[in-house]
């Protein structure tokens, strides 16, 4: 027993000088931990989270040139305060007649859709209020338009595999 | 006469409002205030064995609130330090059989002859828990440095911010390992504190002692010798205001600090 003890401690004593160089389970615990009250506090799914970026994918493809895939959008907590964190690797900026003729295009579908039943005016008025929420991101936005942007993308995309994989595994249970 | 009524909670079980409950009431007491117990963990009653009190209870909460018997007559006076009581829960009974109008009460009336009344709230988030809350202006959140605990723990400062009767809450981490939070592998009280953004009232180590003391159903806190013992001391003068530093709980750094501790655990041992 004696031996085995101080065998057991030996080992130990130096594995945990080779811990040091990897990441800490602490680590993993904290940033596991943080992604999940994220979800816990503000009630957004990651499907949610998912659509989200698609629309704003779609709204903000009217005034920038953007790399589509790489756009994130993120929640990150500072203090007391939750954030929404858009990161968008911008490729050009549009000139101003392409700018013109996309929103040209999206009134014209407008006209057309009010000139649409009854029903459909509510979905209209809808994206209405969309639209709204959107254009105070988009301020956000312009704010991290920072060169970092592009290196933090590796890392949300883990952070949303974790979301997804989190999701399966409340499926499972 | 105006106590004050802190209600100590958690949302997981099992990392210690109970111990906490005993501990702080007791250390209270000890510096002279007039404390009383509830506990609202109807079904699961676990106060009176940690204070040694399980073979004095004659009424519980659910005979005070069926008009079986006074107020008074259902408070177990402490073996050792008069100003402590203790309310016990019904163990024959479920969570539905005291109402949150009915704590309320019973806490409004506690207030004018006691200094402190602490409520003891059952895990979860449910019932028992809306119970606890009823009657309290001020909460203690208990935690340990585990996810499950902190995710927990989140959810309960959630659910006591929407309260309105609930003015102030402060966190107690618990059974914190020093030497794992040391090795990384633990959090560490600053990662709990910035995790769940609310103000620390105390770090408990974790104390074999803890286990022992509760074997005899005395409270750690008379134990003078013991770190979490004087952990749980200085939460308690936290609360009556006193400014007192955390207990430095860190363990000796660098590898000569490291093999001192080795060489000296081996020695241990092997006596």
């Amino acid at each position: 027993m004696i031996l085995q003890n101080l065998y057991n401690k030996v080992i130990g004593f130096f594995r945990q000088t080779d811990a040091e160089q990897q990441e800490s389970t602490k680590d993993t615990a904290c940033n596991r931990l943080r992604v999940v009250l994220m979800q816990d506090r503000t009630n957004l799914t990651p499907e949610l989270m998912e659509r989200m970026r698609r629309e704003m994918v779609e709204l903000l493809s009217k005034y920038v040139e953007m790399d589509k895939d790489a756009l994130e959008l993120n929640l990150e907590q500072d203090g007391e305060q939750v954030a929404l964190m858009l990161s968008i690797p911008v490729i050009r900026a549009k000139d101003e007649e392409e700018i013109k003729a996309a929103l040209a295009k999206e009134d014209e579908e407008k006209a057309k859709s009010e000139e649409a039943s009854e029903a459909e005016e509510d979905i209209n008025d809808d994206d209405n209020e969309k639209d709204e929420e959107d254009s105070e991101k988009y301020e956000d936005d312009e704010e991290s338009e920072d060169g970092d942007d592009i290196e933090e993308d590796d890392e949300s995309e883990d952070a949303e595999e974790d979301f997804k994989e989190s999701k399966k595994d409340t499926e499972d249970k | 006469m105006s106590g004050r009524v802190i209600v100590i909670t958690s949302g997981k079980g099992g990392v210690g409002k109970t111990t906490t409950n005993a501990n702080i009431g007791t250390a209270l007491a000890k510096m002279g205030k007039k404390v009383v117990m509830i506990d609202t963990d109807l079904g699961l009653r676990n106060l009176d064995l940690l204070l040694g009190l399980e073979n004095r209870i004659v009424y519980t909460i659910v005979d005070v609130v069926e008009e079986r018997c006074k107020l008074k007559q259902a408070l177990v006076k402490d073996k050792k330090n008069p100003n402590l009581c203790l309310l016990a829960a019904a163990q024959t009974r479920d969570k539905t059989a005291v109402t949150e109008e009915q704590l309320k009460e019973i806490c409004e009336k506690l207030q004018k002859d006691f200094d402190f009344i602490l409520v003891d709230c059952p895990a979860g988030i449910e019932q028992g828990f809306q119970n606890a809350v009823a009657g309290a202006s001020e909460a203690i959140v208990v935690t340990t440095p585990e996810m499950s605990a902190v995710r927990d723990a989140d959810r309960i400062i959630g659910l006591l911010e929407a309260k309105e009767e609930i003015k102030s809450y402060k966190l107690l981490l618990n059974r914190y390992r020093p030497n794992m939070v040391n090795a990384n592998d633990m959090m560490s009280v600053d990662d709990v504190v910035e995790i769940l953004s609310a103000e620390l009232i105390g770090i408990i180590p974790e104390d074999t002692g803890i286990i022992t003391s509760t074997n005899k159903g005395e409270p750690i806190v008379n134990d003078e010798k013991s770190l979490a013992g004087q952990a749980y001391n200085n939460v308690a003068r936290r609360i009556i205001g006193e400014d007192v530093p955390f207990l430095n709980l860190e363990e000796p750094k660098g590898m000569v600090a490291k093999m001192k501790k080795f060489f000296s655990n081996l020695i241990g041992k092997e006596k």
